[in-house]
């Protein structure tokens, strides 16, 4: 692990990371409290892209996969985007 | 004709040849394969929440303690980072004052649901009540089950790096255990979204 590492990510870039991860929470939940005059046809949306978002962040600062082998990201995708596939088919009557 | 790998060399055989460390592949399959444990119970979640709504079990959810116990889980996964980055520059003090917060705020993060879940216990959403009440708590469960683990996992790196067995040239076992608490943070991530935001 240590013979294949790539350069390290900076502890500003962290610093960053982990701001973002903090507002988006902080404005979930002050949109769940209040709804923002907005319906849930428009929340609804907007929480599962604040979702991905942070998932994403996570993903590729956190644990590394912006700068490690793309194998492990693939390995990683993959039954994530079969359980998408698998949560569309089941929506189809 | 046979063949005796053991003559064959280490590069080889653990695979740094093509770039990839085999350790590190084994937890992103077991990863991947949790991907699949969560997908399931999530699924299973869902389809109760869609095909059979309980809008009074919902709105028992309290969205701000659960959001302020998701603030914690993400700050435990900034601590981990950060105690990687010290073994990484051989700050070993560093990392275990890190993974010690990130024990402490797991342990939070389970105070916080063992809170949630004795309120919504006396105000009569319990395992056994409903259908969304069994999904509810089987799938957030089993999440605290893994934070458990995870707390067990960082208190066995711990007691590794007090021991001096990782330095800025040794440091697997730290990013091991990283990958699993962050793969735990993502989950979490994604069961407040469709539990309690949606």
């Amino acid at each position: 692990m240590e013979a294949n590492s790539k350069p390290a990510t900076s502890i500003r870039t962290y610093a960053g990371v982990y701001a973002v991860l903090g507002l988006i929470t902080l404005i979930e939940i002050l949109l769940a409290d209040s709804q923002g005059g907005m319906s849930r046809q428009v929340l609804t949306p907007a929480f599962l892209m604040f979702s991905l978002a942070k998932a994403s962040l996570v993903a590729a600062f956190f644990m590394h996969l912006r700068n490690d082998s793309k194998f492990y990201t693939a390995v990683f995708l993959l039954p994530a985007v079969l359980l998408l596939i698998f949560a569309l088919l089941a929506t189809v009557r | 004709m046979t063949t005796d790998i053991s003559l064959q060399n280490d590069e080889f055989r653990a695979g740094s040849a093509l770039g990839i460390d085999h350790r590190k592949l084994g937890i992103w399959l077991f990863l991947s394969s949790e991907i699949m444990f969560f997908g399931g119970l999530l699924a299973a979640f869902l389809h109760y929440k869609i095909n059979n709504p309980s809008p009074v079990e919902h709105d028992l959810l309290d969205v701000t303690l659960v959001g302020i116990n998701t603030f914690i889980l993400l700050t435990s996964s900034f601590t981990v980072v950060l105690g990687l980055e010290a073994i990484r520059h051989g700050n070993r003090r560093r990392l275990l004052t890190f993974l010690g917060l990130t024990m402490l705020l797991g342990a939070a993060f389970l105070g916080g649901q063992g809170l949630e879940f004795s309120e919504l216990y006396r105000r009569g959403m319990t395992l056994q009540s409903t259908v969304y009440g069994s999904s509810f708590f089987t799938l957030t469960g089993f999440h605290g089950l893994h934070v458990l683990v995870g707390i067990l996992w960082a208190a066995l790196t711990l007691r590794k790096a007090a021991r001096g067995r990782y330095d800025e040239g040794h440091y697997a076992g730290v990013e091991l255990f990283g990958l699993y608490w962050h793969f735990v943070d993502i989950v979490w991530i994604v069961l407040f979204t469709l539990i309690y935001l949606t």
